[in-house]
């Protein structure tokens, strides 16, 4: 029961850090010069962004430890990880379409890191469409271990080419330039919050996995 | 080389079987020309378009015909559980995996051409023929990544109960750099462009060779059941 | 010698215990036939055995290795449901396929082969134009060229009229006096019976009993089948 009680830890310190990074990026940090304040969502942005590749990096460690040990908690782990990176893409998407609007004057901008993310997004839906497809508990953890390791190694490569692919038809636009110092802690104190944030869902989801599965084999006592 | 003999029985027992069921290649070639013709309809491919527009309509056209062909390529396997014999046998899920990634390259080849000299008439186009030295590399690199990552995926995907269908959705994301490399550098070529379509020719070749690293080391995770 | 073991093997699919606490063996040579009513798990189990299915739970043992250590792949024969035929190829090129695989150089003995299984007649025609019987034999003959040290047959019997039934019938019984293993499933209680070292019955997963064919007879797996049958209603 050590998660359950990492799980509450993590659920506490997340009730302190959500409401003081919010009040740090709204009320602390300086507006921005050029482009006031729809910069504040920047480090929103980026904070999920960094949760997201660290949940799917769980995700490709997990299929390998679980193509390795052929144990289903890692498969439990792989796909709750991919749960709450492929939430965390969609916020991705989202806020990055909101910053684009007011600053590039677009909804959608086919940006590298962008269009990295959205690629990624459409990988792990996949990966959740075949988890749906298969009954077998086993063969389902097996395959989609597969998608999560091609997936995962999928990201360079494809940041490479679609960057590019981007210096050929240069964009119009670029971002603004550096972070002042209380901006730079601003952006330090959210990438934190959210990778607990990122750690904490991963874990709720992991526990939930095992119950579930726990919930199972007792059915399974009982009409033995 | 008893590797390598699994991997040409199995390439052979393929040929032979397109040339009795006919089941994968001619669908194809037919869907190649179907999509041909409504670009045709879609875009304004009048001659002064027709070159900007030939990599990325010929591209296209390629990998669907492609996640068609290897689909049911790999449906032929999943027919009966025939993949069980070679399953049961000395071959190695490493010359399995060659064996299927050769057959599917030979039809996409064959596929290919078909589409370009296709192309080359409906969109009076021969420029696209008398240049294919120079696509070589870009069509071959492109089409080995197609079948690294397609002949692993279609096995795959048709073990679950959507068969062939969720294909594409697995498929398509992660052989976007293909695209992008294919498109570009045969834009490139095509229309005498800077930028370099090398650069393009070594992207897709990392490409190949970490796809054809990693497969060869998961194909044997997706024969087992 | 136990070439095959299984230990405290159970598998569940998403949410249906198909075997539990499955424990076995089998020796060099012996033929075991598996009885059961329809969905006891037989298919599963002779899956597990041959290595294509993982249990979800406990091991199994090839010669005291494990499966990606052994050379089950190579010694087993495993004929399913289905026939792991290529539809559109002829009967002639299926075993040439198989030859091919097996890197072996018996054309004679394909031949020898298909006249045993009364397919010579039919080499050259596809497979989807065999009756289903005549495709159920042809299966089987494939494991005749490779020559495997354990026969696994799900259901041989099946689709098979009188005549060939005996035909295969004889063809089990060469493969075990050549000393091979031979493991089972069928609902030909007199056939599987008669041709078994020992006998299991399967139900709801779990072996009823797994013991020497003398200690059975089949007046006892007739009762069982038919009390199953009423209990199913």
């Amino acid at each position: 029961m050590k998660t359950n009680r990492t799980i509450s830890i993590l659920f506490f310190l997340l009730l302190v850090m959500m409401p003081l990074d919010f009040y740090l990026i709204f009320k602390v940090a300086p507006t921005e010069r050029i482009m006031g304040d729809v910069q504040r969502i920047f480090y929103l942005h980026v904070s999920l962004a960094s949760g997201a590749f660290l949940a799917f990096t769980c995700t490709f460690v997990s299929s390998i430890l679980f193509l390795w040990k052929k144990n289903l908690i890692w498969d439990s782990a792989a796909s709750a990880s991919a749960e709450t990176g492929l939430l965390f893409a969609t916020l991705v998407l989202i806020t990055g379409s909101l910053w684009a609007r007011p600053i590039w004057n677009v909804w959608w901008t086919w940006d590298p890191r962008l269009l990295t993310v959205l690629i990624l997004w459409f990988i792990y839906v996949g990966y959740f469409l075949l988890r749906g497809g298969i009954a077998d508990r086993f063969k389902k953890a097996q395959y989609s271990a597969v998608i999560g390791i091609i997936g995962y190694i999928d990201i360079p490569v494809i940041r490479y080419a679609t960057k590019w692919w981007k210096s050929i038809h240069p964009l119009l636009t670029r971002e603004g330039g550096g972070l002042n110092p209380v901006m730079k802690n601003v952006m330090f104190f959210s990438l934190t919050t959210f990778l607990v944030l990122t750690v904490f869902l991963f874990l709720f989801r992991f526990r939930l996995a095992r119950i579930e599965e726990r919930l199972q084999k007792l059915k399974k006592l009982t009409e033995d | 080389m008893k590797f390598m003999g699994s991997a040409i029985a199995i390439l052979r027992k393929d040929i032979l079987l397109e040339l009795r069921g006919k089941e994968s290649l001619s669908l194809m070639l037919f869907l190649s020309l179907l999509l041909l013709v409504i670009f045709n309809f879609a875009l304004d491919t009048g001659k002064e378009n027709v070159s900007s527009l030939a990599s990325g309509i010929l591209w296209v056209v390629f990998t669907f015909s492609g996640i068609l062909g290897m689909g049911r390529t790999s449906m032929a396997e999943r027919d009966e559980d025939a993949y069980l014999s070679i399953v049961f046998s000395p071959a190695s899920a490493e010359s399995f995996y060659i064996g299927k990634v050769l057959s599917n390259l030979l039809f996409l080849v064959i596929m290919e051409i078909f589409t370009l000299l296709f192309f080359a008439v409906l969109y009076d186009f021969e420029k696209i023929i008398s240049m294919l030295p120079q696509l070589l590399p870009g069509l071959l690199l492109g089409t080995l990544g197609f079948s690294l990552v397609g002949t692993l995926f279609s096995f795959l995907t048709t073990a679950s109960r959507y068969g062939e269908v969720l294909l594409p959705f697995l498929y398509l994301p992660v052989v976007v750099p293909i695209i992008l490399g294919g498109v570009s550098s045969m834009d490139i070529i095509l229309n005498a462009k800077a930028g370099g379509a090398g650069k393009w020719i070594q992207i897709m070749a990392v490409f190949d060779i970490l796809y054809f690293a990693v497969s060869l080391l998961l194909f044997r995770y997706i024969i087992e059941e | 010698m136990n070439i095959i073991e299984l230990r405290g093997v159970r598998k569940q699919y998403h949410a249906k215990t198909a075997l539990s606490g499955i424990d076995m063996y089998v020796r060099q040579g012996e033929c075991i036939t598996l009885f059961g009513p329809n969905g006891a798990g037989k298919t599963t189990l002779l899956k597990i055995i041959s290595g294509i299915m993982s249990p979800t739970e406990g091991k199994v043992l090839y010669n005291d290795k494990p499966y990606s250590e052994s050379d089950i792949k190579k010694d087993a024969f495993y004929l399913g449901h289905r026939t792991s035929l290529y539809n559109a190829l002829t009967v002639m090129e299926n075993m040439d396929f198989i030859r091919r695989l097996f890197s072996l150089d018996r054309r004679w003995q394909v031949e020898d082969i298909l006249r045993g299984h009364g397919l010579w007649e039919r080499r050259n025609d596809p497979v989807n134009e065999l009756s289903q019987g005549m495709k159920r034999r042809l299966a089987l003959a494939k494991g005749f060229i490779m020559n495997p040290k354990i026969f696994i047959l799900d259901e041989p019997f099946t689709g098979l009229d009188h005549r060939w039934r005996s035909a295969v019938l004889a063809k089990i019984k060469d493969i075990k006096k050549q000393g091979k293993s031979v493991l089972i499933s069928t609902h030909l209680v007199e056939e599987g019976h008669r041709l078994a070292d020992r006998v299991a019955f399967l139900h709801r997963g779990k072996f009823l009993f797994i013991k020497d064919r003398e200690e059975v007879d089949t007046g006892e797996i007739y009762g069982l089948f038919d009390s199953m049958g009423e209990a199913a209603r």
